[in-house]
Parts: C-alpha cells; sequence; structure tokens
C-alpha cells in the first residue's frame, strides 16, 4: 500500500477561477500563486483548457450551469465554491454542482490552501467510492450468470452446494472473481452446446 | 530569542540613523507584550492606532505571529517576522525574514542522512511548531530511505525528560530531531549527554541531535552538554566560514535572530527611502527584482510569498559558537513545500540487486 504523502504535492497545479472580474478574484490568484499553483481566471465560461485543470473554483452568486463544459455534477476534478449571498436556492445551485468545499466572499488572506487540500480530499474519496459502486454494481449484475454457471455445472452430476464450490475453486485457480469465471464457464457450456450440434448436422 | 531580535533592531535602527547617505531617520515605538500571549494583538493594535509606525518587527512563536495578523489585516500594518518557523503561510501583512521548512528542515535532513544514516527519532513540544515541522521530517525521513522509530511530544516548559531518553536508548536511532522549545529542550539536550556517557551511540559524532530553531541566543543554557550537535539556520556568527576579521566579527550580529531584525530593518529603510508611505500594498511591487543589503548577504524578497532568499546553513556546536559545517547560498523561500522534490534531495528510491 502506498504511503500518504504529508507534504501536498500542489506546486504546478493549474487552478481556473470562474469569477467576473473583482478583488476577491485577485485575492484568491494571490493566494494560489504563493501557494505554488498556476491560476487563470476567466467568465463567463469556462475554456476548453479548464477541463485538463486541478482545481476549479466557480462563483455561486452569478453562476449557471451552462457555463461548464461537463454535465452538471460530473467535474473532472475538484470544485471549490465560492459563495457571497448565502441565499438557499444559490446553495442549492453550487451542491448540485457538486461542489468538494467552498470559500465564503469576501475572500481575505487566507482560506484557500485549507480548501484546496478538503476539496482534493473529498473529491478523491467521491471518486473511490463512486469506482467502487460500479464495481459492485457490474457484480450484482452477474447474479444470473452465476445461477447459470451453477446450474451447468451441476448438469455433470454435481450437487448444487458442490457444483458452486467447483466454481469457487475454478475463480481462484484463474485468479479471477467469481462472477468472470462464471461468465467463462457459461461461455464454455455454449460453445460445447454448439459443437454438439455441429456434429448432429 | 526576544531580546536577540529587539538588539538587532535597535542596532539597525542606530546604524540608519547614524547613515549620512540615508534620508531617513527611525524612532523605534516599542511595546513589550513580556510573552503573555494575549497582550500581543492588544500591542500591536495600540502601536498602529497610536503612532504613524505601520510597520512592525516582532513576535517570536508562531502562536504570537498568528495572534496579531487580525489586527495587522484590520489596520493596515505589516509585520516583519524575524524568526524560523513551520511553513504553510503567506500572509501580505507579513514579511518572513528568518527560515521556512525548504531552509531548515529540508536541507538538515539530506545532509544528515547520507552522513548519519536516515532512522530518526522525533521529539517536540506539544506546540505547533513541533507538530508541523515533525510532520514534514515523517515524510522526509521516508523519502531518505529511512525510518520514524519514535515521535515524542511533552508540553511547554516540562522538563522530565526520562522516558524520553529510555525510548530513544531503546530504538537506537541515526539522529534525533530536536522540536523541543525552551526549557524543555535544555533538559533533554542535558539528559541526553548523560546518556551519551552510558553508551557511546549516543554521541553526537554518531547519532546527532537535530535542531531548526537553535541559535546562539540558548548556547550557554546548554554549555557542556551541547557540543557536537546540528543546527539549521540562515546565519551563524562563524568568524571563519565568512573570513571575517576581528573588527568585523565583533560589529556581525551574534545569532541569526539579531541578523534578521538587522535584516528588517535594513530592508525596510530602503524601501522607506524610496517612497516614506509606503504600506504593505505598496511591498510586493517594491520587492520585485531586487536586493537588500543585509548582514546576511544581499537578499531578495519573494514579492509573492514574501519570504526572503537566504543562506542555508548547518552548524555544529562548540562551546557557546557554532562551527559552520556546510552553506549554501541563495536558497529561495517555498513556504508550501510546492517545489519539494524527493528524487532531487534523496537521490532516486534505491533498486535492490535481487539475485
Amino acid at each position: 500500500m502506498s504511503r500518504i504523502s504529508r507534504i501536498p504535492n500542489l506546486g504546478g497545479a493549474k487552478a481556473f477561477v470562474l469569477h467576473r472580474p473583482h478583488p476577491n478574484v485577485q485575492a484568491i490568484t494571490r493566494q494560489l500563486s504563493a501557494i505554488g499553483l498556476d491560476a487563470a481566471d476567466c467568465w463567463p465560461e469556462l475554456p476548453a483548457e479548464a477541463l485538463a485543470a486541478d482545481f476549479v473554483f466557480f462563483d455561486t452568486d452569478l453562476g449557471f450551469d451552462e457555463q461548464m463544459p461537463w454535465p452538471a455534477g460530473q467535474a473532472p476534478m475538484p470544485l471549490i465554491a465560492l459563495i457571497g449571498s448565502e441565499a438557499p436556492g444559490r446553495i442549492e445551485w453550487a451542491l448540485s454542482q457538486k461542489a468538494d468545499a467552498q470559500l465564503l466572499k469576501p475572500v481575505g488572506n487566507a482560506g484557500v490552501y485549507s480548501a484546496l487540500l478538503i476539496a482534493r480530499q473529498a473529491f478523491e474519496a467521491r471518486r473511490r467510492l463512486a469506482d467502487e459502486i460500479a464495481a459492485l454494481e457490474a457484480r450484482v449484475a452477474e447474479r444470473q450468470t452465476i445461477v447459470r454457471a451453477v446450474t451447468a455445472l451441476s448438469a455433470q452430476g454435481f450437487s448444487d452446494e458442490r457444483a458452486y464450490a467447483q466454481l469457487r475453486s475454478l475463480a481462484m485457480g484463474w485468479q479471477v472473481n467469481l462472477e468472470d469465471a462464471a461468465r467463462r464457464v457459461v461461455a464454455m457450456t455454449q460453445e460445447e452446446g454448439s459443437d454438439d450440434q455441429s456434429h448432429r448436422a | 530569542m526576544s531580546d536577540a531580535c529587539r538588539a538587532g533592531a535597535l542596532s539597525a535602527i542606530a546604524a540608519v540613523n547614524q547613515d549620512a547617505a540615508c534620508p531617513l531617520e527611525f524612532v523605534p515605538v516599542e511595546r513589550d507584550p513580556g510573552g503573555n500571549i494575549d497582550r500581543y494583538a492588544a500591542g500591536c493594535a495600540d502601536i498602529l492606532a497610536t503612532s504613524n509606525a505601520r510597520h512592525i518587527i516582532g513576535c517570536v512563536t508562531s502562536w504570537s505571529r498568528k495572534e496579531v495578523i487580525p489586527t495587522l489585516e484590520r489596520a493596515g500594518g505589516t509585520l516583519w517576522y524575524a524568526c524560523p518557523y513551520e511553513g504553510f503561510e503567506a500572509n501580505e501583512h507579513v514579511v518572513y525574514m528568518h527560515a521556512c521548512p525548504n531552509q531548515h528542515l529540508v536541507p538538515m535532513i539530506s545532509y544528515v542522512a547520507p552522513r548519519f544514516g536516515a532512522n530518526g527519532f522525533l521529539v517536540g513540544s506539544n506546540y505547533i511548531w513541533g507538530w508541523e515541522t515533525n510532520r514534514v521530517a515523517r515524510d522526509l525521513i521516508a523519502d531518505a530511505g529511512g525510518k520514524v522509530l519514535g515521535e515524542r511530544y511533552l508540553p511547554l516548559g516540562e522538563t522530565d525528560v526520562s522516558r524520553l531518553i529510555a525510548e530513544i536508548e531503546a530504538t537506537r536511532p541515526d539522529f534525533i530531531l530536536n522540536n523541543l522549545i525552551g526549557t524543555s529542550s535544555y533538559a533533554f539536550i542535558a539528559g541526553y549527554a548523560e546518556l551519551a556517557r552510558r553508551d557511546p551511540h549516543f554521541g553526537p559524532e554518531r547519532c546527532p541531535i537535530l535542531s531548526c530553531n537553535l541559535t546562539e541566543c540558548e548556547l550557554s543554557a546548554i554549555a557542556g552538554v551541547g557540543d557536537g550537535h546540528l543546527s539549521a539556520g540562515p546565519y551563524f556568527h562563524d568568524p571563519d566560514a565568512h573570513a571575517w576579521s576581528d573588527t568585523v566579527s565583533a560589529s556581525m550580529p551574534a545569532s541569526s535572530f539579531e541578523a534578521s531584525a538587522y535584516a528588517s530593518v535594513c530592508a525596510l529603510a530602503e524601501i522607506l527611502a524610496r517612497n516614506p508611505t509606503a504600506q504593505w500594498t505598496d511591498l510586493p511591487k517594491a520587492f520585485a527584482g531586487r536586493t537588500f543589503q543585509s548582514p546576511l548577504g544581499d537578499i531578495a524578497i519573494d514579492p509573492q510569498t514574501q519570504h526572503a532568499t537566504l543562506p542555508v546553513q548547518i552548524g555544529r556546536i562548540e562551546g557557546t559558537a557554532f562551527r559552520t559545517v556546510s552553506l549554501s547560498k541563495g536558497i529561495a523561500p517555498d513556504p508550501y513545500l510546492s517545489r519539494y522534490d524527493r528524487n532531487a534531495e534523496f537521490g532516486r528510491p534505491g533498486l535492490r540487486v535481487v539475485s
């Protein structure tokens, strides 16, 4: 397992600040440059290069979905909401973007560093969970395949229990998960079936 | 330490006032919070409210610096901070004139790991300096290929170090990183010297104590027990390392605290000589593209982070002085360690031959 680095490696990271020209933007870009990031501001749209950015700060007061070159809530990098008005509708919109951290306006001399670290950690945790859920969903979707594999193996004269145990030992032998092993077994029995048919022909 | 900073600032003020070529006269306005943490913000507010001073030279601990920042922000003042600190800060109202981690801790571990070994034991006072410095040290030690054999904290002011010493004796590290402060640090260094008498492994030539904030100011408190141990800083009063004559040597600051406070006044004088009303908003422009003469050499101040480019020295304690064992000039500040590169610092991770 890799060690968690305590020295946050932010040097040379690219950050976009999506906000109309304003002293708040200067306060943010000053902090970003001091921390060692490469900062750019833009308004009213994020340019295409923003897709390769490491962080995006966005304005919640005047922001809208079409500013972002991705569907709402699917940003490929950590997002930090810049909140001025705490109107519930605006916060709801920031949440729909799935902001990973927030920074209250007016922005002073501090706050950007903790927002960066919190956003990165939250984004990575969210992405890891999403990957894990996708993998689990894929496995759940294979339930029927497992039933078919067990049925195919028990057709060779085993009890269901022994057929299942055999499927597990096949999976271990092939070093794949149970679902993949089941898919292989099903594919093999299908092949055998079609072979039989060709013999018959 | 605060006396050293004050001495440095006052002697620089005297030098500026005597300099016929300098159109300025500085009048110091002093407040002494006496180490009471609740009096720093009040003293700072008082200076900014009752005098026309906009620049304050002071604070030793990070805690006191963090206490005065809100006051500086409200009143538009600037703090020239002349002490080493743990980094990860870049406030527009502070000019950081002493070393940050890439100018003390990183070069210290890089110097020590290849010479003494990379396994360390971390000690510190229960306080922001110890916590943050040891936290970064954990990464550096791992990058150097070593292990952290222990990490222990003592309450501020604690002088019972027996358990700490016993743990160090049991784990036998290659070095000890000492982030204790004040009396705890002196008690620890004395206790460690006693351990070295029992077991030569713990002599400074085999397993040194490393500090990143120890200067000449504190050597009298550890006289006779500190010899051979190491400290990192931008300056040591070592005439041989700089080829100073006796006269020059006598005129040079006694420690890096004094030197940094002196340098702060020098830089401020140069800035105010050009623009007598310069305040915090003018500083980044005033720092851009130039250097300031000081006892630390000609130093630049990074306009973005307001941290000084400084020499980095490693000094070995000899009585009440340091002998410089390593000196690198012009190390640019990197307070967030954004440019830290483990391969550049410690070489690529060794590939083991598998036969």
